[in-house]
């Protein structure tokens, strides 16, 4: 052979044996327990000092966490769990449930971790789906609020005639170059989920309790009129409101008042606003309350999670929702805690922002974690945002609504 | 070029297209000198009224940059050489050699990438999981070097198409072995194209984020853009920190453009041989 | 014997390498979706999923509106393509030649390619803002014209990740010009010039053919990269506004498989798309003669 095909050949028998022996050294006997969140950056320093409280406590085992986004959590969990792998616990939203227990992804709850742990935790908390509870709930909330700067607001409005009223006086060009200087009322007007109370406080919701878009209904129309009054009649918003949008006007005081959830209320306060949270306003025309959808955010145990580690996979899930921590969580960053006894505490906080937080809540209604809430998001999304942009009627938007969300379910269970 | 009036022209388009490009990059840096995480602002001004350099402090100090730094360079390191001494070398077999098989080696190298992305990480993963590549940067470096092949392979025999043979010829009549009269006398003249398959080689690893998403779940192993992308959260990113780390990522690139500038400048041509 | 044993080894010895790594991580990825698409695999189904043979391909070519869908991706390829390829060579051509402060020049240009799409793009997204983006605001008090509704007309709100996109890939072929013009020898233009010929015979009779080798790969692979590209057009319309309208095949693809979980349909809507471009690269490097060399 020549000197270059034996110097090949060499080079590539070497290569070989680094890439097998970098990839053996690279496979460590893993007896770690993984938690993959998603959760905002406050969170996850609280979840941080946890986890360093929990390992000095329980020497040997070791604990890790790392962050997704959340869409890509579902992508990633999903994609792991099908291959065999993936963390022991997955903490997100509870409409991830419903996709992951029905591709059997996540374990059901109750067996494993017992009746008297689960029993702790406020009925109201705990995502049951087909009688199982596939998530530890770790907090209530998610749940829209009406934000108001003080500097502009003086009074919170009590209906939504008010909110109107209040939105109109406080869209002003002040300086008279035809630009507005400042809106009164702000929001996310693509996502659908802030499309949500409005329908509630007109009379509807989004399924039955069989399950079934109930999207073309008079409410629903009505809702869509109120919004897209609020931005086409009353211009008390910028044309296309995205929730950036949103974030960047209140943040820099030039929107009077937002609609948005309490994860974003501590940013407000550290831009310097002084600002105050009241639940969204009775809807004149009907006299209820809007009912903004209410989430937990929980655990689920991940099927491949060796049963091994389950017995300290459930101190770990005892301990981070203890009730100390839940209060902890509810001083520091504003989130409401979803065991009894901790609930219970609130009032003793004194937390003006959590009292109205919980005001909000208890008008809320509960998201729904079936599949198929997925299906009626992507079939609401468009069609709102047809209705905002002035090509189509709430009437047909709401029958396209309706539509689509069967179609689409139906493709699913294909 | 002719003509002054050409070149004054030349110039004042040049300053005018850059100007364009490198505006939306200005309003990057304004993002990150930005207080309180806003990602819009409601005013053209580019630096901020109240612009702060602690975005990049926190994001050096108080993330784990430089972990995720290192493993960048490594893993792009890896793929850069390895990529380039692949592509050189296929290359130029698929440009002077006439062999079975030649055309559908050449179509074959193609077809991973015309699959779309999304519908091939789940058996990407389940692959590497197989082979215990997973959390490794071989693993990594592995799916990288696949992904850059196929341009560099095509580029790098494309521009040894454009070298005549005839040069080659006349050193192995004098003797030379293949593998000497390719080292020495077509590969310095395929300077431009290594310049491009090392860029390119590297810019497949350094800024690539879903195949890294798939093959590493060890927050030690991050890379750049996994670190990036941990500073994200559906409503409340740290746009900031986040501007911040991307600013000092591509600071990186444009170093190592500037080294392979001199291959890109007129003047390394064949010369010496007349058609 | 020793000489004629090299000249047939070297070059598969020289290949061999390339081939382990590339057949590798490619094969098995593409065989699991060819396998999967013939499947009924959804969330329902995941563990029990059956052969179901062609349902889904026939599904997709009987849906009307995947073609409007289709013809849209054609438009944001060209689109895309042709802008990339004007800027890029035409850039390398002035870059090439004498300017001053062309390193300058060049490593500016070279940033959009540089800094992370994911800001980028998002970036992009806040400059078309109908109120306050620079975009806008340019075109009102700068150039006096009508500001325009990016995000709420259909038509411009597939603009704009047009705009983005070329922003973001002229860089890439301004390189690979610039690499390929470095193959060209100036005798041949003063050749050329000699001929008689002026700047439009120049640049067909010499530049082009000599740098079609090595620009044809950037434009093959260009297309196939921007027909699949489905990360500008996500952030920059933030997720198909207005109203979905700014699909293309490849955000279908990932809304039925991620979205709605359907895999096995996810699967065959990306075998047609393969097939689809695979039919294109094949027409193309047909017509142009890519494969062969330059002078033989």
């Amino acid at each position: 052979m020549t000197k270059t095909l034996r110097f090949c050949v060499f080079s590539l028998l070497s290569l070989g044996l680094v890439c097998a022996c970098l990839s053996g050294c690279a496979r460590k006997e893993d007896s770690s327990i993984a938690i993959w969140e998603q959760m905002d950056p406050e969170e996850q320093k609280l979840l941080d000092s946890r986890l360093a409280a929990f390992q000095a406590s329980h020497p040997g085992v070791k604990v890790t966490r790392l962050h997704f986004e959340t869409e890509l959590l579902r992508t990633q969990f999903q994609t792991a769990a099908l291959a065999g792998g993936g963390p022991c616990l997955v903490f997100g939203p509870s409409d991830q449930i419903g996709p992951m227990s029905t591709m059997r992804l996540i374990q059901p709850l109750s067996e494993l971790l017992g009746r008297d742990f689960l029993s702790a935790f406020m009925e109201g908390s705990l995502d049951t789906l087909n009688g199982e509870v596939y998530a530890v709930p770790d907090q209530v909330g998610n749940h829209l609020a009406l934000v108001y700067n003080k500097k502009f607001v003086k009074e919170a409005p009590a209906t939504t005639d008010d909110l109107m009223a209040l939105a109109r006086k406080n869209t002003v060009d002040e300086n008279g170059d035809g630009v507005v200087d400042r809106y009164g009322l702000v929001f996310n007007t693509v996502e659908p989920f802030w499309l949500v109370p409005f329908l509630g406080g007109f009379g509807g919701w989004i399924m039955d309790a069989q399950s079934r878009p109930t999207l073309d209904s008079p409410a629903m129309v009505k809702a869509l009129a109120f919004v897209r009054d609020l931005r086409i009649k009353h211009a008390v918003m910028p044309k296309e409101c995205d929730y950036q949008q949103a974030e960047t006007l209140f943040k820099e005081g030039k929107a009077a008042m937002i609609i948005n959830g309490p994860w974003s209320w501590g940013g407000y306060i550290g831009a310097g606003i002084d600002v105050g949270v009241v639940p969204i306003p009775k809807v004149s025309e009907t006299g209820l309350w809007p009912s903004p959808m209410v989430s937990s955010k929980g655990y689920s145990v991940n099927v491949h999670c060796p049963k091994e580690k389950i017995a300290t996979v459930k101190e770990l899930l005892e301990f981070l929702t203890s009730t100390e921590n839940q209060l902890e969580s509810a001083r520091k960053i504003k989130m409401m805690p979803a065991r009894k006894a901790a609930a219970e505490a609130i009032g003793s906080i004194g937390d003006p922002f959590l009292e109205s937080s919980l005001a909000q809540l208890r008008l809320g209604r509960r998201m729904p974690v079936v599949p198929e809430m997925r299906a009626i998001w992507d079939s609401m999304r468009p069609a709102f945002q047809n209705v905002l942009n002035g090509e189509t009627t709430p009437e047909a938007a709401a029958a396209q609504m309706q539509k689509a969300a069967v179609e689409s379910i139906a493709k699913m269970k294909e | 070029m002719k003509g002054r009036g050409t070149r004054i022209l030349a110039h004042v388009f040049l300053v005018i297209v850059t100007l364009a490009t490198i505006y939306p990059i200005v309003q990057i840096v304004g993002i990150s000198l930005r207080p309180a995480d806003r990602l819009y602002s409601t005013s053209l001004r580019v630096i901020p009224e109240d612009a702060t350099g602690k975005a990049y402090h926190a994001v050096v100090f108080e993330k784990d940059f430089l972990l995720w730094l290192r493993n960048s360079t490594i893993v792009s390191a890896i793929v850069t050489l390895v990529g380039v001494a692949l592509a050189s070398t296929a290359g130029y077999v698929f440009s002077r050699f006439r062999f079975v098989a030649r055309r559908f080696g050449l179509y074959s190298l193609l077809i991973a990438q015309m699959f779309p992305a999304t519908m091939l990480l789940l058996p990407l993963y389940v692959l590497m999981k197989g082979l215990h590549l997973l959390d490794s940067m071989v693993g990594l470096a592995v799916a990288y070097v696949a992904t850059a092949l196929p341009f560099c392979v095509w580029t790098m025999k494309g521009y040894y198409d454009t070298i005549p043979k005839e040069l080659e010829e006349a050193a192995l009549i004098d003797g030379a072995s293949y593998w000497r009269a390719f080292r020495t006398v077509v590969l310095p003249l395929a300077a431009p194209a290594l310049a491009i398959t090392a860029i390119f080689s590297f810019m497949s690893a350094w800024s690539e984020f879903m195949v890294a998403r798939v093959i590493v779940s060890t927050r030690t192993l991050y890379t750049l853009p996994l670190g990036l992308e941990s500073l994200s959260s559906t409503f409340q990113t740290e746009w900031a920190n986040y501007a911040a780390g991307s600013v000092l990522v591509s600071l990186p690139v444009v170093l190592i453009f500037l080294f392979l500038n001199r291959y890109f400048v007129s003047g390394l041509t064949l010369g010496g041989v007349k058609q | 014997m020793r000489a004629s044993t090299e000249k047939k080894l070297f070059p598969y010895v020289l290949l061999l390498p390339t081939i382990i790594v590339m057949v590798t991580v490619v094969a098995y990825p593409l065989v699991y979706n060819f396998v999967l698409s013939f499947k009924n695999m959804s969330m329902y189904h995941y563990y029990d999923a059956n052969f179901v043979g062609f349902r889904h391909y026939s599904s997709i070519f009987t849906e009307r509106e995947l073609y409007w869908v289709f013809g849209k991706t054609l438009i944001w390829t060209v689109a895309n393509l042709f802008f990339h390829v004007a800027l890029g060579v035409g850039i390398a051509m002035l870059l090439n030649g004498r300017i001053v402060g062309g390193g300058v020049f060049r490593s500016l240009l070279i940033l959009p390619w540089a800094v992370p799409q994911y800001i980028c793009a998002l970036t992009w997204r806040g400059m078309f803002n109908h109120e306050y983006g620079a975009v806008n605001l340019i075109l009102k008090n700068v150039l006096h014209l009508a500001p325009i509704p990016w995000f709420s007309d259909a038509t411009w709100a597939f603009v704009a990740p047009i705009i983005t996109n070329v922003w973001l890939g002229f860089p890439f072929m301004m390189i690979v010009a610039l690499g390929g013009l470095q193959s060209i020898p100036h005798e041949l233009y003063e050749a050329a010039e000699l001929d008689g010929a002026g700047a439009l015979g120049k640049f067909r009779n010499v530049t082009l053919p000599l740098l079609k080798p090595v620009l044809a790969p950037a434009v093959v692979l260009g297309t196939v990269w921007t027909f699949n590209n489905m990360n500008v057009i996500w952030l920059v319309t933030g997720g198909g506004l207005p109203a979905d309208k700014t699909h293309i095949l490849v955000t279908y693809i990932y809304k039925a498989a991620f979205t709605y979980y359907r895999y096995s349909y996810a699967a065959a809507f990306s075998v047609i798309v393969f097939f689809l471009l695979l039919g294109f690269t094949f027409a193309f490097m047909r017509y142009f003669k890519i494969t062969e060399a330059v002078f033989e």
